[in-house]
This record gives structure tokens, sequence and C-alpha cells, in this order.
């Protein structure tokens, strides 16, 4: 046998003994009946929240409540919700009370050793409003216009920082975000700096205005489970991808906001 | 000597690697050196443009400008890891007019070891605060392991203080108090014992919190004859006795009272929060408001206690947009406008701690919305409106405009 030969049937040998090896000791997914022991998936919310989690009567309704169906849906595993404190929220799922938090958490860094959070379901930062057909797409073409926000408000301070960065604009503090929104609404702003929430809800309440948004800051929205269940974030992101995929996500964050 | 056979070693080594380069082409030595050369240059140059992280040198003693010493602000220091964001700190509150700063300072941290003390992280805090031009007030707490109860099953926290470590708690509020007189001479002796939380989870014990005082207060005094030892501030709640979770501040000051208090400290602290109603709100016993401070000053007049001057050490309004107590923004500045204007006019009253100045990281949370200046050091219109008042700037001009009509 040509020295070749032996060179490649050692090669195909030991090729196959690491196959084999490899996939005897890599341990195979869990089931989903093993990430949900109880059968059904344990939601820790805040109903405290509108419009991600509420009580309406004695249901809770709201976004993070038709995310945590559209998931068990998903993946064909009934949901529980467990109706927590906003303090509780990370000590319940640490204790193993809860599976997962979907209460419109933002990621925290400083959580990571004990939590892994899933990839965000939303964007609750700062959003520059502007009526459909306004040129303004970004701070920076605020230049020489108005600009609406609350006083004293997050918004305050971002627009205290643009003002040292960019050509100056108008500051007009109202005493509430939905005054600053009215204030474009009415023509009397070019733009208004609000949350994403607040600029949804209005948006929602005065349907016959169409409005554009640019996002400004970043403040996501995801859910979380203990940081030692890292099967669960895969389960909980591959559901959240369908249902993205699927235009489900974008229904329920329209039926809210 | 090991000196003398390193540089030996050192020095046979580089004649070894000399030797063995000698075979090697000069060219390709050359062009090596070349090599170490630039990279050394880029290195200098890299080095000379990336900005250094801001160096906390001392500048030149400064005093806090203001109309208004009762302004102060409770600071949260002494998690901070980086000594310029200290200074960076001070230098807001000393900008902001606030002559007076809260400032934990947790036995666990300073004594984590019996007899060994740790006093670097207080020491620059209170460094930058002189250099500042401000004046702190301590406030205590935190039994670290070693003075804990060790008995198998038996549950402590870092609020566990068992009457038996109370003379090593007295030892260190001693020792702090001579180590900082002339610098730091107000010394809160405890946090919310009122609370269960705050007191190891135990029932809470007004006369057990009376015992504490009382060895303390003749000790720190002995430590520091100028010391101002403030009782500890009393969560404002409204618990009933029995209760696990606490006892209401009223029933508990009048414990402390009668149960002989009113030797063992030189000032009472309090904490008053306004939650969701405006500052001129009246108090009153079955209701959690600012004004709330005037009824524990009632009972400690009716004690004969009224030359008994108060700290506020803690109050302020949330506008945090999630916390079902929170306000607006503009409602909460003009709140704490209110509540400053109001704390002036009382003379049994020596400041007005807003909580929180600064938190070292965000809590993505509602109390976020306590602080007066971001995680980085943004200034908050609460800030400056805070500063115009202490700079006795009075607010003529609307703060926002009208809503629009429609």
């Amino acid at each position: 046998m040509a020295a070749r030969t032996q060179w490649l049937i050692a090669f195909l040998v030991i090729t196959g003994i690491i196959a084999a090896t490899t996939l005897l000791i890599t341990p195979r997914p869990p089931s989903l009946a093993e990430l949900f022991p109880s059968g059904q998936i344990r939601v820790g919310v805040d109903p405290s929240y509108a419009p991600f989690a509420f009580y309406i009567g004695d249901d809770i309704q709201g976004l993070d409540i038709d995310l945590a169906w559209a998931i068990g849906n998903d993946l064909g595993i009934p949901v529980r919700l467990v109706a927590l404190g906003f303090d509780g929220l990370y000590d319940a799922l640490i204790t193993d009370q809860v599976d997962v938090l979907i209460s419109a958490l933002p990621i925290e860094v400083s959580r990571l050793d004990r939590v892994i959070y899933t990839n965000p379901y939303f964007n609750a930062g700062l959003v520059l409003v502007s009526p459909h057909d306004s040129p303004i797409l970004s701070m920076r073409d605020l230049a020489g216009l108005r600009l609406a926000y609350e006083y004293g408000s997050t918004a305050h301070t971002e627009v205290n920082r643009w003002l040292r960065r960019i050509r100056p604009f108008v500051s007009q503090p109202y005493e509430l975000e939905s005054y600053a929104l009215d204030a474009v609404r009415l023509g009397d702003a070019d733009a208004a700096l609000v949350d994403a929430i607040s600029a949804g809800l209005y948006a929602r309440d005065h349907a016959e205005w169409t409005i554009q948004q640019a996002q400004v800051t970043d403040l996501l929205y995801a859910a979380a489970v203990r940081a030692d269940y890292p099967a669960r974030v895969t389960v909980l992101n591959e559901s959240i991808k369908r249902l993205f995929e699927r235009g489900e996500l974008q229904q329920i964050i329209a039926r809210w906001l | 000597m090991r000196l003398y056979y390193l540089a030996k070693g050192s020095f046979a080594l580089l004649i070894r690697v000399i030797d063995r380069l000698s075979h090697i082409k000069p060219a390709i030595i050359r062009c090596a050196a070349a090599w170490i050369v630039r990279a050394v240059i880029a290195y200098t140059l890299l080095t000379a443009i990336i900005p250094a992280p801001p160096r906390p040198l001392l500048d030149i003693p400064h005093t806090v400008e203001t109309q208004h010493p009762h302004v102060c602000v409770h600071t949260r220091l002494i998690d901070e890891v980086d000594e310029w964001k200290i200074q960076r700190t001070l230098v807001a509150v000393r900008e902001m007019g606030a002559p007076t700063i809260v400032e934990f300072f947790p036995w666990a941290y300073i004594e984590s070891n019996h007899d060994q003390y740790d006093w670097v992280n207080a020491d620059r805090i209170v460094r930058h605060a002189r250099n500042q031009g401000i004046r702190i007030i301590a406030r205590m707490g935190l039994v670290p392991a070693w003075a804990r109860p060790q008995r198998e099953g038996e549950f402590t926290t870092l609020n566990t203080l068992p009457p038996a470590a109370y003379n090593e708690f007295t030892q260190f509020i001693a020792d702090f108090a001579a180590r900082y007189a002339g610098v730091i001479d107000h010394i809160i002796i405890w946090n919310e014992p009122n609370l269960a939380f705050e007191w190891g989870y135990q029932f809470v014990n007004p006369a057990g919190y009376v015992d504490l005082l009382r060895v303390v207060y003749s000790a720190a005094h002995a430590a520091n004859p100028n010391v101002i030892v403030l009782a500890a501030p009393l969560a404002p709640t409204l618990e009933p006795p029995g209760s696990p979770n606490g006892l209401n501040d009223l029933l508990y000051l009048e414990a402390i009272y009668q149960a002989g208090a009113a030797n063992y400290f030189d000032a009472l602290a309090v904490h008053t929060y306004g939650f969701e109603h405006p500052a001129d709100q009246l108090p009153a016993p079955d209701a959690l408001n600012f004004r709330r401070a005037e009824l524990l000053r009632d009972i400690m007049m009716r004690y004969n206690d009224a030359d008994t001057h108060v700290y506020i050490t803690e109050t302020g309004w949330n506008d945090s947009p999630r916390w079902s107590r929170a306000v607006t923004p503009s409602q909460r500045i003009a709140y704490t406008i209110d509540a400053l204007e109001w704390a002036a006019d009382q003379n049994w009253l020596e400041t007005l701690c807003l909580w929180v100045f600064r938190t070292p990281a965000p809590t993505f949370n509602y109390t976020d919305y306590f602080t007066l200046i971001s995680v980085d050091f943004q200034r908050k219109p609460i800030y400056y409106a805070v500063q115009n008042y202490a700079r006795g700037i009075s607010q003529v001009e609307d703060l926002w405009l009208p809503a629009p009509n429609g």
C-alpha cells in the first residue's frame, strides 16, 4: 500500500474518532420540558407600568403580556404570569420563583454576573418627533429650528448636551411631555424630543396626525433569565426572532404604542 | 547580594544573545533594529495622543459661595472607584453652592478585619471635600463580618449589630472621630433603626438603640470634644407597633425619648420625603409628606428638647416616569425650591440635604430619578435650579412656556 494511501486512511480514521467523540461528549440541547420543568413558563411582571403591564380590572394586560403569550404560543408551552413589585423582579428570578422576567427591563451590564438578557424587543430611548413631511431626521437638522421638550426631564438634559455640540436651535421647554408634542402638532415647534413610549402613546391618541420619529438615545428593553440557564435565552431569542420575522412582534408593539 | 547575582545573570544572558546574533546576517539585524525603533516611536506618539485619565491633583483651597448655607446634598462617594470622580463630584457640589454633604463611612469597609483599619477611601473623600471647602456630616453603620454573631444557623446582615459588639463599634467611632477631628465634626449614629431591614431584620428596639447611643456618645466626645453626635434619622413610615417591618417614626422617636435618649445626642438627623405631595402640604400623623419633620420637632419640644437642633439629612422628590410615588420633573424642581425656602425660615433646622447628588453607577430603576447630576456628570435642570437658589437668584421668568392652545 502506498504511503500516501496509508496517510489518507490514518487521517480518515482519526477524523472519524474525533467526530464520534465530539458527538458523544457534546451535550444535547435540553428539551423545552427540561428548560421549563413546571410545564409552563412562569413569567415575572411588574403590573404597574402601562402600556407594558398594568391591571385592567383583575386582568394584567399590556405589551409585555402580549409578548409573553406570543412566546408561549410559539413554543407551545402555557404561560403563567406572576405579578411582582418592580423592586422584587430580579430577586424572584434569582430565587427561581419565575423562569423569565418580561417587564420592560432595561439591559443592565452590572447584573450580567447573575442574569442573561435576550435580544432587545423595544427601544425606549429618546426620539425626535416631527411631522411626517419635515426635513428633521436627526438632531443635527435642528439648527435654527424650534425644539420642544419637557422641562427638567431626561430630554432636557439631552437638549443641553446637544446645544453644546451643534449649531444653536431654539429651545422650548414645556411643563409636560404632552404639551411639547402638542406644540409640534399645532405648529408652535418644529420637533419635540420625548421618550419613545410617550411618543407612541401620543401618536395613538392623535391618529389623524402623521409623524416621523428618529432615535436619539437608546434604552433597550429585554427579557431576563438566570445566568445559569443560558439555554433558556437561546430558546427565547429564537422565539422572539420568529415573532419578528412573522411580523407578530411589530403588531404587538403597534397594538399598544 | 541577590541584586549582584541578578545583574551578573542578566549580563551573561545578554552576551549569549549577542553571540547568537553574530551568526545572523548583519542586514537582518539592522532591519529588525529599524523595526524596533519604529515601534518605540509609534508607541511614544500614540501614548502622547491618548488622553490620560484626569489626575486628581488638589487645587488651591476653595470656599463654597452661597447665600443659603443650609443647602446640602447627600453624596455617594464611598463606593466610587476613581478618585477623579470624587473630586469632580465635589467640585459640582461646591459650584452648586452646597457647603455641606452627608456621606456614608461604613465600618465594614474601614475595619473589615478586627483592629486593621483601611482609611484610604475615607481619606481621599475627606481630602477632596476639604479642598473644595465642603463640610462633611458622616453617617456611620454597616457591621463587618467579624463583629457579627457567627453561630451556625443564625442569620445576620450587614445591619446586624449585636449588643455584644457595641463596644467594638464604639471604638471604631472613637477612632474615626479622633482621626477626622476638626474636619468631620458631625457624626450620625446608624441609619433608620425604626426599619427591621436597617436593624438586621430583627424587631426594631428603641431601647436597644438608646443603649448604643449611650456608649457611643461619651466615647465620641472623648475622642473629639467638638463633635456633634446626631441621633439616627428615622425612616418615614406608618408601620404600627408589632409590625415585623418596622415602627412608625413618630412612635419610635417618642420611645427613644422615654428610654432616656435626650442625654446622648446633640442633634437629631431627620429623613423626610415629599413623595407625590407638594412641599407646603400640612403634616398629619397618618400622612407621609415633606413637613412630617415638624411632627418630629413637636415631639422633641414635648420632651423639653427644643434647644436640640435638627439636620434634615435626606429629603427630596423623585421624577421617575414609572414610580407611583413620583412627580413630574417640573413639580420636583418647584417642590424642592419650596422646601429649601421653608427650611430657611426654621430656626431649629441646620441643613436640608437632598437625596442624592450623584450615584457611581446607574441603577436603571426609579432611584436614578432622585439624582441632581447624572452618572456621566451631566447637570440636570434641578441642579441649576438649586444653584440659582443658593446664589440668591430668584426666579422671575417662567421656567417653561404655556401649554399650546388647541
